[in-house]
């Protein structure tokens, strides 16, 4: 009796290891094969339920007192059936890889995918924080040099208000100088007349002061004349006249 | 261009004309246009050194330039000697500085004699400039500069006058003569203020002027900072202003990090140059110590 009852539990055991594996991979299969793993897994449930019936009937047969230890593997059996029952019914519910697979596409392993656009899009986003970098360097390039030029223009407005003092005074001593020379050239001609309308007091030495005094005045151009030539010219004219 | 041979040629000519100078001061020379004389020995003089100069000795242009430049004197031509002077001052200035300075003093003096205080200005600008340069000697360089500037303030020039100015407030801040410095700063900006020109020139005056109040003290700069503010409203605005409120605050809190940090930013944009790098080093320097200090 109890040999017959090892003799079930042996093939109870090689059922449910069969049953497990085939369940596993029953929710990555798809179609057709999926349909007959699903058949296989349910003839052998029917199988392992019937070993089960003749395990109880065997138990029955034993006597009252050996039977308790029979009865308890007699109860974890069925726990252990039920749970594939279970875990077969699951199962074929759990779709949840296939069916992606199928709508998404023919990736192989839908992870793989995920990683590769996570990749592209920080391709993407390194991009542009490059970009952005670039034109900030840019940005900083160009305000450097407007500061740059803004310190050349500084300069060159305080030389320019220097240039343009200097062009003020050198106009208005010019015009002092062309008034004097306007003076002096006045007072020549004057002593000029003066000469003509008195000729016996022509002697050398007020020829030879004239011609000196137009030399003079001609060498004076070229430097700065001063007031005292004027003077003197004055002075010399009112002498002769 | 034969060097050699026009040194030769212009010591010919330097013996022609002490030749001619001799004759002139004889009796006979005197009576009979010495003048002339004089002045054709001056001429020698002036064409001998033009040589030298061609032939690059330029000890020897300088002598002779001196050389024409005392004869001229002599006949009273100052005008003459003056520009011979001169002359001899430039030659000098590549051989020997002092005697370059010592030509250029007595064209001064002549200049100033006469009345001709710009150009004898423009000859203390020069002085200062070698006294720069070749003999450093800053004090002698500073007080050239002001002299040069009152002059030009006496004629009315008041851009190169407030050039020299800033010159000296320069190197006046450099030797820590820090009073002197901000008074020249806050007249030269205040003028700078009102001009078309010049305003845009102003904050960098106002920026140094407050440099020195910090060199000074703290609290200094802070009032003298408002008081900018106040006067010249675009001084807020400018990058230096910032700076400076920055260094205030640093100060403040004694950060030297902060410090740092605020003049190395300012440094990216426009590279401070040697004088502020000296004053902002001075400034720092004294919020380390007081650190220690408190240490």
């Amino acid at each position: 009796m109890s040999s017959d009852f090892e003799a079930y539990e042996q093939d109870f055991g090689t059922l449910t290891a069969e049953i497990t594996n085939k369940i596993g991979r029953i929710p990555k299969l798809g179609g057709e094969e999926k349909t007959q793993l699903v058949l296989n897994v349910d003839k052998q449930l029917e199988e392992v339920r019937e070993l089960m019936e003749q395990m109880d009937l065997e138990v029955r047969e034993i006597p009252i007192q050996s039977r308790g230890m029979y009865q308890n593997r007699l109860k974890s059996y069925k726990g252990e059936m039920e749970k594939l029952e279970k875990d077969f019914k699951r199962s074929r519910i759990a779709y949840s890889d296939e069916v992606r697979n199928e709508l998404l596409g023919e990736d192989a392993g839908s992870s793989e995918s995920q990683l590769i656009k996570l990749r592209e899009e920080r391709a993407h986003l390194l991009d542009n924080t490059e970009k952005l970098e670039r034109s900030s360097r840019r940005l900083e390039a160009g305000y450097q040099i407007a500061v740059e030029t803004e310190q050349v223009g500084q300069e060159i407005l305080a030389n320019l208000h220097t240039d343009r003092e200097k062009i003020q005074r050198s106009r208005d001593r010019l015009r002092e100088t062309d008034a004097n020379l306007g003076k002096s050239s006045r007072i020549l001609t004057g002593m000029l007349r003066s000469f003509t309308n008195t000729p016996p007091q022509l002697s050398p030495i007020y020829v030879s002061l004239l011609s000196l005094l137009s030399m003079s005045l001609s060498y004076l151009c070229l430097s700065a004349i001063s007031p005292i030539y004027v003077s003197l010219l004055t002075l010399l004219s009112m002498s002769l006249s | 261009m034969d060097n050699s041979g026009k040194e030769k040629e212009a010591s010919a000519l330097m013996a022609e004309a002490e030749k001619k100078l001799k004759s002139s001061q004889s009796f006979f020379g005197a009576l009979f246009g010495g003048s002339s004389k004089v002045e054709e020995a001056c001429d020698m003089y002036a064409r001998a050194a033009n040589m030298y100069k061609m032939a690059k000795n330029w000890s020897a242009a300088g002598n002779a330039f001196c050389q024409a430049a005392r004869l001229h004197l002599q006949v009273q031509s100052k005008h003459d000697a003056a520009t011979n002077f001169i002359d001899a001052g430039n030659a000098f200035k590549k051989a020997d500085p002092q005697e370059a300075i010592n030509c250029l003093n007595r064209a001064i003096e002549i200049y100033t004699d006469m009345g001709r205080f710009t150009i004898a200005a423009k000859h203390h600008i020069s002085i200062a400039e070698i006294f720069e340069t070749e003999l450093v000697d800053i004090d002698k360089a500073i007080a050239h500069y002001e002299q040069a500037a009152d002059y030009y303030k006496g004629e009315e020039s008041t851009s190169s006058a407030n050039k020299c100015l800033l010159k000296v407030a320069t190197y006046a801040a450099q030797l820590e003569q820090y009073q002197k410095a901000i008074e020249i700063y806050e007249q030269v900006g205040t003028n700078a203020m009102d001009s078309t020109l010049l305003k845009y020139s102003a904050k960098d005056y106002f920026f140094k002027a407050t440099l020195c109040h910090f060199c000074v003290d703290m609290l200094n700069a802070k009032l003298a900072l408002q008081k900018y503010e106040e006067m010249f409203p675009a001084f807020s605005d400018s990058r230096e202003c910032k700076l400076v409120k920055k260094l205030l605050d640093a100060y403040e809190e004694q950060n030297v990090e902060a410090y740092t940090d605020a003049v190395k930013e300012y440094d990216t944009i426009s590279r401070l140059d040697q004088w502020l790098t000296t004053m902002l080093l001075r400034i720092k320097k004294t919020i380390q110590d007081d650190e220690s200090d408190l240490r």
